[in-house]
């Protein structure tokens, strides 16, 4: 049976998720594109701006959705991501 | 044919039925003009030919006149075929040399004109003794059972149902397609008229089952076929991948406190959140955690592991794959249940855009003592205490024109309850109910219903409710007073809708598979709906609980009870007759092309690539006749039904 979502029900918001801060170490992507591809939340685009090597690296479109799982860092093949915990957030 | 040459002795009885037949049909006339038809021996008239007298008058005349074969004229072969069977068997008659021409469904009941009605019922007869005279003596195919029952359904019915056939003594598969047993009824508050905890009362059962040493419940898991026939089934069951084991998970929680998905409780109807790895309720029943892998990020190529790392019991495993189990079983009680109506069809109630408006199970949720409240009465826009709420019955019920045309039959009782239980929360709120009917059949409904009225002042306003729309933080009701004829316009907190009950999701696909019929509004069709309200018309199938029709906890377990003696009763014998009416292979015609293959709706027939004919499974044909009709070489004639007799029957109808 189909459940109706109710975005706040009784006033309260969803309980808090965690969060990760992204960082992202330009120099060393090659613009592969994976991160963008894994990341199960689409929290990545490859930018407009180039790196010293002349690709495109990624960077954080909707940084509030990430839930600091890591799928970034492990699929990364030159390390050039990685995410860090930060305060846990809502919704 | 087997009794060429030899002239057969023919009986025919005709049936007044009362007035049913003789009312229109010159029964009189019709024994008369058969007396002298080529193969008749005797012939005669009888009030009631079902009733013991009558049966007894066939009964002696096979013996007396020693009939080989007797046509009762009455009503349909579904009725009495068995009936009249049964009476020639004791005759010492084959029962299969036993022909009912219907008089009643196909001639007395659709023709006013007597005349008329009474040429056609000649004429029906007359080919009926063109059947009989071509009858074989057939006897019944053997088969032995597997005893062994699967039940379909985790709720209240299915396991009414298990606990009944295992404390028989045989072996029960309960197959529950959720992470839990308990079905709709684990989620209501307290059930009415009683006003008991429907928890307390469920999960001692949900735990016995468990335990009972003859069940093998399968959470999570669907049944993927069924083939094979009655006694003799082989299931294929889907096992869907829990990602934690069962036997080492020790319930601490601490996977789901690191889970960072968030998703909407189903429990709690959405009106509370869960994580994507998560126990359903605090008794699920198995207790465990389940991974549920549409809500997880993912486990495949990389995955964020925070709940196997915090999993000291290390059951959390993301290698589990989906098994296929194959079970032979004997019988299958179908015991699917229901959804609610869909409340985005319903959008003079603002289909489901109003956080205020609630269905009754969100209702429910938000009085149990387990909800998301605790069981304060709040409501979900804004955690207020509503001051003033309305109940709507029939919300997509009774409404032909719109909705479903059917009365979902406990939504009067569960309004009365949710008013009632409103009340006993918020002592200084207002309870009004609109209805168009109040129906209280059953025991200690009504005076139930008078308590509602009486003692606890609930308000009820007989009308249907035109409109619900918001104004501020309000909801605002028209409707109309017809007992007054005055329009109606109500400030109201919080409204709650008394939703139909519609057939569960996936039920008419599954159906399909195991061959049971559905009716138009997708409600479980019974074998017989006064005589056989527990069984499915493809043998071995037993259907009991809401799957059948709206229909309340106590009758729904007591259909879940009749489906386990039905089943017990089965189970008793060692052997099974299965009926001889089959259509075997003339291998001499069969040129071998496979098109009654393709026909057969049961699998009974294959081709042997070798010899290039059919070869039929006995016990697989039912004798539904498909493929004789497909058959461009007449090689597949159905026994007692050949084409042969097909046509001596039409040319008894053309010639009057």
């Amino acid at each position: 049976m189909r459940i109706r979502e109710h975005k706040k029900p009784f006033g309260f918001e969803k309980p808090s998720r965690p969060h990760g801060k992204i960082i992202i170490i330009d120099e060393r992507c090659k613009g592969c594109g994976f991160c963008v591809e894994y990341c199960p939340q689409d929290v990545l685009e490859l930018s407009e701006r180039f790196n010293k090597k002349g690709y495109h690296p990624p960077e954080a479109v909707n940084d509030h959705a990430c839930v600091n799982c890591g799928f970034c860092r492990m699929i990364c093949p030159e390390f050039a991501i990685y995410t860090v915990e930060d305060e846990p957030v809502i919704g | 044919m087997k009794d060429d040459g030899k002239k057969k002795r023919i009986g025919v009885f005709v049936c007044h039925c009362g007035v049913n037949i003789a009312g229109v049909v010159d029964v009189e006339k019709v024994a008369e003009l058969l007396k002298d038809y080529p193969g008749v021996e005797f012939s005669t008239d009888y009030v009631y030919m079902c009733s013991e007298p009558g049966q007894q008058l066939v009964l002696d005349k096979i013996k007396e006149d020693k009939l080989d074969s007797v046509i009762i004229a009455a009503c349909s072969p579904t009725l009495h075929e068995k009936t009249f069977q049964s009476a020639a068997e004791l005759a010492g008659l084959n029962p299969h040399q036993v022909e009912i021409a219907n008089i009643r469904e196909q001639d007395s009941w659709v023709h006013p004109d007597r005349d008329k009605a009474t040429v056609k019922a000649v004429k029906i007869v007359k080919s009926m003794v063109e059947k009989a005279i071509q009858n074989e003596d057939l006897e019944p195919i053997k088969v032995g059972v597997f005893k062994k029952a699967l039940v379909i359904g985790g709720g209240v019915t299915g396991l009414q149902a298990a606990m009944d056939i295992a404390d028989q003594g045989y072996e029960v598969i309960v197959v529950e397609k959720e992470p839990s047993v308990g079905g709709k009824m684990i989620q209501l508050s307290e059930t009415f008229p009683t006003l008991d905890c429907s928890q307390c009362i469920l999960t001692p059962k949900m735990v016995e089952v468990t335990r009972h040493p003859k069940i093998k419940l399968m959470t999570y898991s669907e049944v993927e076929s069924i083939s094979g026939f009655v006694g003799n089934f082989k299931v294929r069951i889907k096992k869907k991948p829990r990602f934690v084991d069962e036997d080492k998970c020790k319930l601490c929680n601490e996977c789901a406190d690191v889970c960072p998905q968030i998703v909407p409780d189903e429990y709690n109807m959405g009106l509370s959140f869960r994580k994507a790895i998560y126990m359903p309720f605090p008794q699920a029943v198995p207790g465990t955690y389940t991974l549920d892998m549409e809500s997880c990020l993912g486990t495949l190529p990389i995955r964020c592991g925070k709940c196997k790392d915090v999993c000291d019991a290390q059951a959390i495993d993301y290698d589990m794959k989906e098994e296929i189990i194959e079970e032979e079983v004997g019988a299958v009680v179908v015991a699917t249940g229901y959804d609610l109506y869909d409340m985005k069809a319903l959008g003079e109630y603002g289909g489901e855009n109003y956080e205020d408006v609630l269905n009754g199970l969100e209702f429910e949720r938000i009085l149990s003592a387990s909800g998301p409240t605790g069981g304060k009465v709040q409501r979900p826009s804004d955690g207020k205490v509503p001051k003033n709420v309305v109940f709507i019955q029939c919300a997509g019920s009774r409404d032909p024109e719109n909705h479903n045309s059917y009365c979902s039959k406990i939504c009067c009782m569960y309004t009365a309850k949710h008013a009632m239980l409103y009340k006993h929360r918020v002592h200084d709120g207002n309870a009004i109910v609109f209805y168009i009917d109040v129906r209280t059949g059953g025991k200690n409904f009504d005076e139930f219903y008078q308590r509602a009225t009486d003692d606890e002042s609930i308000l009820y306003l007989r009308g249907k409710v035109s409109k619900i729309f918001k104004e501020g933080n309000k909801m605002i009701v028209w409707g109309v007073d017809t007992l007054t004829g005055q329009k109606v316009e109500v400030e109201a907190d919080m409204v709650v809708l008394a939703m139909a009950m519609t057939k569960a999701d996936g039920v008419p696909e599954l159906m399909k598979k195991l061959k049971i019929s559905i009716d138009g509004n997708g409600w479980l069709a019974e074998a017989h709906p006064k005589l056989r309200p527990v069984e499915s018309l493809n043998q071995g199938f037993y259907l009991a609980g809401a799957a059948l029709g709206p229909k309340d906890i106590p009758e729904a377990v007591a259909q879940a009870s009749a489906a386990a003696a039905k089943v017990g009763a089965l189970f008793a014998k060692d052997e099974l007759m299965h009926a001889p009416t089959i259509v075997p292979v003339i291998e001499e015609l069969c040129s071998g092309c496979g098109i009654c293959v393709s026909m057969c709706p049961y699998g009974a027939r294959t081709l042997n690539a070798v010899r290039k004919v059919i070869e039929v499974n006995e016990v697989l044909c039912e004798g539904c006749g498909a493929c004789a009709a497909a058959c461009p070489a007449g090689a597949a004639q159905q026994l007692n039904q050949s084409d042969s007799q097909i046509f001596s029957m039409v040319k008894a109808i053309l010639r009057g």
